[in-house]
């Protein structure tokens, strides 16, 4: 084998001129993908309460409780602290009722913060499935 | 000499995670070796007998943090053969693709690790910077750099459009220069070369009989690759070459991983090149047919295997995950043996260790009376009472 002395000193004398390969965080932000999961958004109008996301959720973070059975009046609370961003509820939804947002910047000093309820009334007509955000 | 043991971790700056080594050194030699797991168990196989089959992909995701799609293609193969569902051959290409990207994002995290471990730092933040490049094309294709979430049963989540096939082309192109500078570097600096070669020999024939797998095995001049041997997926149609090499060292292991990178790269560039058009996933039913399947898998650090049983229900009866490390154990004593303690550290990364993946099970071993053994969950409650909890509990400040 031929042994070569700094091979490496080409590359090193390189970045010398070279910028720095990250941003300056708080104030300038990198672009985020197209497929982003964020925080899980909940459209109240097109839940028709069929549970599949509750059934599905790896990390049980969807809950739905029934507030009144004549009114068809419901809640929905999504824990974001235990949410593992797998969007699988998004798929499993008929309706297109669930989306992942951008945000990414959640951390607080209190669980209970993290805590998203949604109080609505069941629509009496099934909804037409959402397109695309 | 007199023989002295020493212990080496669970908690150790040389580890990067917790696992225990005894090593038996004369002087300066490590004259034998002793492994012992168990510190980091998650009780994961437990867990994924509690939970649907398409929420144990993600719980299979959380095995591993840098082989995360490994192990959830190879769950999801296994459970694809159960309900007998053929995969869209688009849905194949995407899956082989999230792999290869994996392959080459681990490989470029070892090459970094090793150079760190031999002293050479430069070539550490080097290949860390250009493995972003790699964390920024999976971020484009899946949505997140580290837990993908791409496959699902019954084919992958998310398609590619033609920005992202031209973004990954010219990040192939990039990283396919930094390669063949890192060959360049990896093979004729001599300090580098110096450092690792003839250290943790492991010969061909201990290799074989030691059941090392992925490239530590490759590197002792054995070829043997589940992509090969055992195609799944749509890797019989890919051309590529089984890498080996002959120095049965560290610098073997360096040249092998860094020639599969190339050539996983090569992979990438013909599965964007040659995508087929169709469907990328078909509906799968909830619950899975009875029976058990053995799923293989070429993770980026050896044969990856899943063993799932189905009782008709929508819960695996049981699934048993064997990663690579766990089979690369017994070659690391070998390796260890008659090197030196300087040498550990280098030794023990260069089989790309992942503790977390390989904690698989937990003996209970009595030390009074040296029995080993399993034991339920109420023979441990009755055994092991929690010591009572004062209620009134005053601190004395």
């Amino acid at each position: 084998m031929k042994l070569k002395l700094g091979v490496f000193i080409p590359e090193l004398l390189r970045h010398l001129f070279k910028r720095p390969s990250t941003v300056s965080y708080p104030f300038e932000k990198l672009n985020l993908p197209k497929d982003f999961r964020g925080t899980p958004v909940l459209r109240p109008e097109l839940c028709i309460v069929c549970k599949s996301c509750v059934r599905d959720c790896p990390a049980f973070a969807i809950e739905i409780e029934t507030l009144s059975e004549e009114e068809k009046k419901y809640r929905m609370t999504i824990h974001n602290d235990r949410c593992i961003h797998c969007a699988q509820c998004v798929e499993s939804c008929p309706t297109g009722a669930l989306y992942m947002n951008d945000e990414y910047e959640i951390a607080t000093d209190s669980r209970r913060k993290l805590k998203i309820e949604y109080i609505y009334t069941r629509p009496k007509k099934a909804a037409q499935k959402h397109s695309e955000k | 000499m007199k023989r002295i043991t020493i212990p080496i971790g669970p908690q150790h700056p040389a580890l990067k995670e917790p696992i225990s080594l005894r090593m038996t050194i004369e002087g300066e030699v490590i004259k034998d070796a002793d492994v012992r797991l168990g510190y980091n168990h998650r009780g994961i196989e437990k867990l994924a007998e509690s939970k649907t089959y398409i929420q144990n992909i993600y719980l299979m995701e959380r095995i591993c943090g840098i082989c995360s799609h490994s192990h959830t293609t190879c769950y999801v193969q296994g459970v694809e053969a159960l309900c007998e569902l053929e995969v869209p051959r688009r849905g194949l290409f995407i899956r082989a693709l999230v792999c290869e990207l994996e392959r080459i994002h681990s490989h470029y995290l070892w090459l970094g690790v090793a150079a760190h471990e031999a002293g050479f730092d430069s070539l550490f933040m080097y290949t860390w910077r250009d493995r972003e490049v790699v964390m920024d094309l999976l971020e484009i294709i899946s949505g997140n750099r580290v837990h993908y979430a791409i496959n699902t049963i019954g084919g992958v989540r998310r398609d590619l459009n033609e920005i992202q096939k031209e973004k990954i082309l010219e990040g192939v192109e990039f990283l396919k220069k930094r390669m063949e500078y890192y060959t360049n570097l990896g093979t004729t600096e001599p300090s580098f070369v110096g450092r690792v070669s003839g250290v943790g020999i492991l010969p061909e024939e201990k290799a074989m009989a030691l059941c090392a797998v992925g490239p530590t095995l490759r590197a002792s001049r054995i070829a043997s690759d589940i992509r090969k041997d055992d195609p799944y997926g749509a890797y019989g149609e890919f051309p590529f070459e089984v890498c080996t090499a002959d120095t049965c060292d560290v610098l073997g292991r360096v040249v092998v991983r860094v020639k599969e990178t190339i050539e996983s790269l090569n992979i990438v560039e013909y599965i964007i090149r040659n995508l087929p058009e169709g469907e990328i996933k078909v509906k799968a039913p909830r619950r899975i047919k009875e029976g058990e399947v053995v799923s293989r898998y070429e993770a980026p650090r050896g044969e990856n295997i899943h063993y799932i049983k189905s009782n008709g229900t929508d819960k695996p009866e049981r699934l048993k995950v064997r990663a690579p490390t766990l089979a690369n154990y017994p070659a690391t004593i070998e390796m260890l043996k008659n090197g030196f303690v300087a040498d550990i550290p280098l030794i023990f990364a260069a089989i790309d260790p992942c503790i977390c993946c390989a904690e698989r099970f937990v003996e209970i071993i009595d030390e009074r009376k040296g029995s080993r053994g399993i034991m339920t969950m109420a023979e441990i409650k009755r055994k092991f009472k929690k010591p009572e909890i004062k209620k009134d509990f005053v601190w004395p400040l």
